[in-house]
């Protein structure tokens, strides 16, 4: 059966970073901040608060959800967080709703000649 | 001092979250603080109380009740006081005094009893999101 995700769209910045630095692997909270710098290359920047804040959201909305260390002698304040498969599931539903944005964007950016002569006659 | 003042915004957060994440969030503070500046860190903490407070834990909904209450209770306060000078100045040998301390009691009881409703519902919603933001489990 395939479930109705609209209400969890849009995702917010915060949100929409947070799963994608989840999509490669498990990480801490710390390693989720990191690689949400890493991959906006440092235009976006997570504190702990707006992190936890938004992971605890993402949880009871059954986004994400602890993992077990993958280190038997890791510190045991750093727990791990995974995407469960809803999580992926939202995740994949954003990533298509910005993909019409940008095709939208890409088209209405472009010089006045280069688009579709129906476009131009409205 | 900036750790200690880290780890009393933790301790202004809802119960829940803090004991969910509060070591954690300390651990970070520790790794983070210095490339990323303990005042960044202290300003999206404090930031981080207020939503959790106002927009996850439903207190903003005793606050709007108590708000509303409070509105009518003073609204009912003065149009009473207003009445009744207007009515001593209709009828100056009029005694007004006891009746105007029975108004005034009246108000004090009624702020009173909604302050207790408001403590009551602010608990019961305390208790209700508590067992909401536990993790469901998805097919």
């Amino acid at each position: 059966m395939v479930e109705d995700l609209s209400p969890y769209l849009p995702l917010s910045a915060a949100t929409l970073h947070v799963l994608l630095a989840l999509a490669g692997e498990d990480r801490h909270g710390y390693g989720i901040m990191q690689e949400v710098a890493r991959q906006s290359e440092g235009q976006y920047k997570l504190g702990p608060g707006t992190l936890y804040d938004n992971l605890q959201k993402m949880m009871s909305q059954g986004m994400v959800e602890e993992a077990p260390s993958p280190r038997d002698n890791d510190d045991p304040r750093r727990r791990y967080y995974r995407l469960t498969r809803f999580g992926r599931a939202v995740l994949a539903a954003d990533v298509t709703r910005l993909e019409g944005v940008v095709r939208r964007a890409r088209l209405d950016l472009r010089p006045a000649s280069l688009r579709p002569a129906e476009r131009r006659a409205k | 001092m900036t750790r200690a003042i880290y780890a009393f915004l933790l301790r202004l957060h809802p119960p829940d979250f803090r004991r969910r994440f509060a070591a954690e969030m300390l651990w970070i503070f520790d790794q983070a603080h210095v490339s990323e500046g303990a005042l960044v860190l202290l300003f999206d903490l404090f930031i981080s109380a207020l939503r959790q407070w106002l927009m996850r834990s439903g207190v903003w909904k005793a606050m709007l009740a108590l708000a509303g209450a409070a509105i009518q209770v003073i609204a009912f306060g003065v149009g009473g006081i207003a009445s009744l000078r207007h009515a001593a100045l209709r009828h100056p040998d009029a005694e007004m005094t006891p009746l105007l301390s029975d108004l005034m009691l009246l108000t004090l009881w009624s702020f009173g009893i909604v302050f207790v409703g408001v403590f009551v519902s602010a608990s019961w919603v305390t208790r209700f999101n508590r067992r909401r933001l536990t993790p469901r489990k998805r097919p």
